[in-house]
């Protein structure tokens, strides 16, 4: 077996700039791609925000669920490094595998992605990720914050599947085969955290389509909705307008 | 619908960019998708698998798909609907809000039965009627019995809701890579298939409630509620795997240098790959899941 279609369509997208940051802050300006192409003029500017556009190929899918899997990442961590003092020992080892899950997602994506993840050459200057507008002191709180998160990230999985590319070489099954894996784990940590919440809410109308033709299918959310829900937490502007809609 | 008209509304069709949003796209799919072998990328995807055992499964059509999920959903939803109408029923669950949670799963499970059945109806397919079902495992008194409790014991019950739970996701898991010809279908699926995830999360933590031991995750360290090597440890054969691939295929590199032990304490080896394992959902293959149905059907 061969691995030489997919280093080349990496070369292919290195070479296309696949995906930008036109960067300002001291971390953003380091998201820049190595292997942005010298069409790459954008003057970094030390007031504006970066921003990070997601390409129209399933490399462009891919950065955009590594994203969320290192925004869930990045919770589940904030969390477990000071646990809300209501949190009981059972509450504790269910954030600690929340946490160890998402980071292994995380490190999976990444891995996949190697030098065309957005932040291959981020080095220590990874994104860092805004929770203020999220109170986290009790377990209630920490509980609907997790819930929150999670349906986003349920909605994002369940509606990234169709978007992959289908490619001659087969590779679109296996990332479809790799997300599939991890979609039905996020929707079980959305249904823990939602029980937790809200007794027996793990499969409510709010997420379960109730009614009509749909229903009894999950909640399904395109990019460009997921990344206005999740805007308020990235410190870069998401632009998902150019991943595939179909 | 005269047959020129149906022609007509033929060639209007462009399933490629359908989504699940209303009737005419569920027509519009069926109609055209049906009978089409999912084998068209299929040659070069054979050197892209792990493992060569999947190349079996190269004939699947989505009527095949959807005539498995079907008979998973049937399952499922006389399992529901059975307990429901025991003459207990106000009791059996323990509690209104177990009751409830029930309800909810049984409510969904129907759904799922009358989204496939008008799938194949609007395609002109013949839809299979349900079969009989035996949830005891004694193929209705014909050998002995699997779980003879099952509807009189309330942890019985909701250890065969968690079987059959996770089974069907995996069994959902498995048969989307045949459904990539069509968004809609290919949407549909996935969406049903975290549907039965977030059942199965639940029908584990209404466990781990009552004392099982058991994560809302798939965990090494649950619990057993099968035996090694029985038929319906299938449900679980393989799920504890902690290698998984990427394009290439690729090995992802688990133990060696992705940065994944973050806890403090570090974990030991055994405890993170049980981390990675829980992480991932495994799939079923259609052989497995049908034999597993079977367990329950006479």
């Amino acid at each position: 077996m061969s691995d030489s279609a997919f280093s080349f369509l990496g070369r292919t997208l290195r070479r296309r700039s696949f995906l930008r940051v036109a960067g300002a802050t001291a971390a953003s300006s380091a998201l820049v791609l190595a292997g942005c192409g010298s069409d790459d003029t954008e003057t970094p500017t030390p007031t504006t925000p970066g921003t990070l556009t997601f390409s129209n190929d399933n490399l462009g899918l891919l950065n955009y669920v590594y994203l969320l899997e290192q925004l869930e990442a990045a919770f589940y961590q904030k969390v477990v490094s000071s646990f809300p003092l209501d949190f009981t020992a059972a509450d504790r080892a269910a954030f600690i595998d929340l946490r160890d899950h998402e980071v292994i997602h995380r490190e999976t994506l990444k891995f996949a992605l190697g030098s065309n993840a957005y932040d291959a050459n981020a080095g220590t200057n990874a994104l860092v990720f805004n929770f203020t507008s999220l109170a986290l002191t009790s377990r209630n709180e920490v509980y609907a914050a997790a819930r929150t998160l999670e349906d986003v990230g349920v909605a994002a999985y369940n509606g990234v599947a169709k978007l992959l590319q289908v490619a001659p070489d087969g590779s679109h099954l296996t990332y479809l085969k790799l997300l599939v894996k991890l979609a039905s784990v996020e929707a079980r940590h959305a249904a823990f955290v939602r029980d937790q919440v809200q007794a027996s809410s793990f499969a409510d109308a709010d997420v379960v389509t109730a009614t009509g033709v749909l229903a009894g299918l999950d909640i399904v959310k395109t990019p460009v909705e997921v990344t206005a829900l999740i805007a308020k937490y990235v410190p870069v502007t998401l632009v998902a307008t150019s991943l595939p809609t179909i | 619908m005269d047959f020129l008209t149906f022609l007509s509304r033929i060639a209007d069709l462009s399933p490629a960019t359908t989504t699940p949003t209303d009737d005419i796209s569920v027509r519009r799919v069926a109609l055209t998708r049906l009978g089409k072998v999912g084998a068209a990328l299929l040659p070069a995807v054979v050197t892209a698998l792990p493992t060569p055992a999947e190349a079996k499964l190269l004939n699947t059509t989505v009527l095949d798909v959807i005539k498995l999920a079907l008979t998973l959903e049937y399952l499922e939803s006389e399992f529901y609907t059975q307990a429901l109408a025991l003459p207990n029923a106000a009791t059996f669950f323990g509690s209104t809000e177990n009751r409830t949670a029930i309800q909810t799963i049984a409510t969904h499970e129907n759904q799922h039965v009358a989204l496939l059945q008008r799938l194949l109806t609007e395609a002109g397919a013949v839809v299979p009627a349900k079969p009989n079902f035996d949830f005891t495992g004694s193929k209705n008194g014909a050998q002995p019995a699997l779980y003879p409790d099952v509807f009189t014991n309330l942890d019985t019950f909701l250890r065969v809701a968690q079987l059959l739970e996770d089974a069907g996701v995996r069994a959902y898991k498995g048969q989307v890579e045949f459904l990539v010809s069509d968004n809609y279908l290919l949407e549909a699926f996935v969406r049903t298939h975290s549907t039965e995830a977030r059942h199965a999360s639940h029908i584990r933590t209404m466990r781990r409630q009552r004392g099982a031991v058991v994560k809302s995750w798939v965990s090494p360290s649950d619990a057993a509620i099968t035996t090694a090597g029985t038929a319906p440890d299938k449900a679980y054969a393989g799920e504890a795997a902690v290698v998984q691939y990427t394009p290439g295929p690729r090995a992802v590199p688990f133990e060696t240098t992705l940065p994944i032990n973050v806890g403090d304490p570090l974990l030991s080896r055994e405890a993170l790959l049980a981390k990675v394992a829980e992480a991932f959902d495994e799939p079923l293959d259609a052989t497995t899941a049908t034999e597993l149905a079977l367990l329950f059907i006479y």
